[in-house]
């Protein structure tokens, strides 16, 4: 059988910066996954595919706030919002968001996790996206607004292969 | 070795010890891959000439990674992807001897997650299984996209079903889904099916180029002591903002301890539409 959930790159910050991009991204793969462990910061963790910043996004989120259950959606958005609560100022928080048929012909659809648990506050969360676009993934930009995530945030792009 | 007792030309005798003879080189047999990305199997015949042979010693080229017993000889420490030959070296307190080197061995990679298959939608089957099953990985997951070939936008409801090894009953689910302004909760015991559930697309004009994702992981899949738990999260996003479109994640259990060697997946209605495909991987580890 054929190994997969290859690791295609992986970016660790050295300073602080609103943005990590992984580009050319090629299309040998079946499914994508990103992983971003993030060192601090306060601002949340959006995705935006090919650098696209036009409202072809939208979600619809499922959260666990530890006292109550909610959902939220956004229609017609620039972005897929992989956060719920946003990040903590100095713990960590991780969020993944799984990409299928990145390379295909039909829109780009993203199931997504947020675990951002801050020792009294925070939540979890899943959520369903969606890019409206046939065109190949081939960059992938997860971005903050405010503050930036800090230096020893760690992203990871993965590739998954089927048989 | 063994005592032995000499005489001299006075006739004085003298009790001391033999010295064996050095050992034959061994024969090089078959050297094989243990499957595990590291290790290897390095087989001999032992000379039937020359001294007794007290060790047998297998050894790597390059790396010098070593491995001792009866034959077949395990060694261990391989790195996956580099080729190798072996000795094999028979030895006694008086010498040893080394066989000619083996064939070359190029140790297979081995990962965590594997790909085992894939099934397509057509646009007409009823449903689609992975059968015979493999039963040596210790986890499954299955990833896909899926849609279904009717026209009409149903409401919420449970839109993919999955049957294990054609079981009809004793499964359970608990959900819970998000509608994109509440969540809400479902949940049954002793179904006919798995219930993967909340969400629903058809092949309608609102739909083109759309389908669900879904990612399910059933794990222990193989135990035959244990039932088998899944978990798994599916969303339906359209871009709309009506009620029914939703983000599901959810369990279930399987009340069976039979192993899984198939698994299918039936639509809501008639079929999978084309380009609807799910993909079957095999996780390792303990």
């Amino acid at each position: 059988m054929a190994i997969t959930y290859e690791p295609i790159a992986n970016i660790t910050l050295t300073d602080a910066s609103s943005s990590i991009v992984f580009g050319s991204i090629p299309n040998t793969w079946t499914d994508l996954r990103v992983v971003l462990v993030n060192k601090g910061g306060t601002a949340g963790c959006r995705l935006q595919f090919n650098s696209d910043t036009a409202t072809n996004y939208s979600t619809i989120s499922l959260i666990g706030t530890g006292s109550s259950a909610a959902s939220a959606r956004a229609t017609s958005g620039d972005r897929i919002s992989l956060e719920y609560y946003g990040m903590d100022a100095s713990i960590p928080s991780m969020y993944t968001a799984d990409i299928f048929s990145y390379a295909g012909s039909t829109y780009k659809t993203v199931l997504g996790t947020a675990a951002e648990d801050f020792n009294g506050s925070g939540s979890t969360s899943v959520r369903v996206g969606l890019w409206r676009s046939t065109a190949a993934i081939t960059g992938l930009r997860l971005f903050t607004v405010g503050t930036a995530f800090q230096s020893g945030t760690t992203a990871t792009l993965i590739g998954i292969k089927a048989a | 070795m063994a005592n032995i007792k000499r005489a001299n030309a006075l006739g004085i005798t003298k009790t001391g010890v033999a010295i064996s003879d050095v050992p034959d080189a061994p024969t090089i047999g078959v050297v094989a891959d243990l499957g595990t990305g590291s290790t290897a199997s390095v087989a001999y015949t032992a000379a039937t000439t020359g001294g007794t042979a007290t060790t047998f010693t297998a050894t790597s080229s390059p790396g010098g990674l070593t491995g001792t017993g009866s034959s077949p000889i395990t060694v261990s420490g391989l790195t996956a992807g580099t080729a190798y030959t072996f000795t094999v070296t028979a030895s006694n307190t008086t010498g040893s001897k080394a066989s000619a080197a083996s064939s070359s061995l190029t140790l297979a990679a081995v990962g965590v997650y594997e790909s085992i298959a894939t099934v397509t939608g057509t646009g007409s089957a009823g449903s689609l299984t992975f059968s015979s099953i493999p039963s040596t990985y210790s986890h499954l997951q299955i990833r896909g996209m899926y849609k279904d070939t009717s026209t009409t936008d149903y409401d919420v409801s449970v839109c993919l079903l999955g049957r294990a090894n054609s079981i009809t009953s004793g499964y359970t689910k608990h959900n819970l889904i998000g509608y994109g302004t509440v969540a809400g909760v479902q949940n049954s015991i002793n179904e006919g099916y798995l219930g993967f559930g909340g969400c629903y697309m058809s092949s309608g004009g609102s739909y083109t180029n759309m389908f669900s994702p879904i990612i399910i992981d059933i794990h222990n899949y193989a135990s035959t002591t244990q039932n088998k738990t899944i978990r798994y999260i599916t969303g339906n996003d359209a871009n709309q903002a009506s009620t029914n479109r939703v983000i599901s994640l959810g369990s279930n259990l399987i009340q069976s301890t039979s192993a899984i060697s198939s698994l299918t997946f039936y639509p809501a209605d008639s079929g999978f539409a084309a380009g609807s495909t799910f993909a079957l991987y095999g996780i390792k580890g303990s």
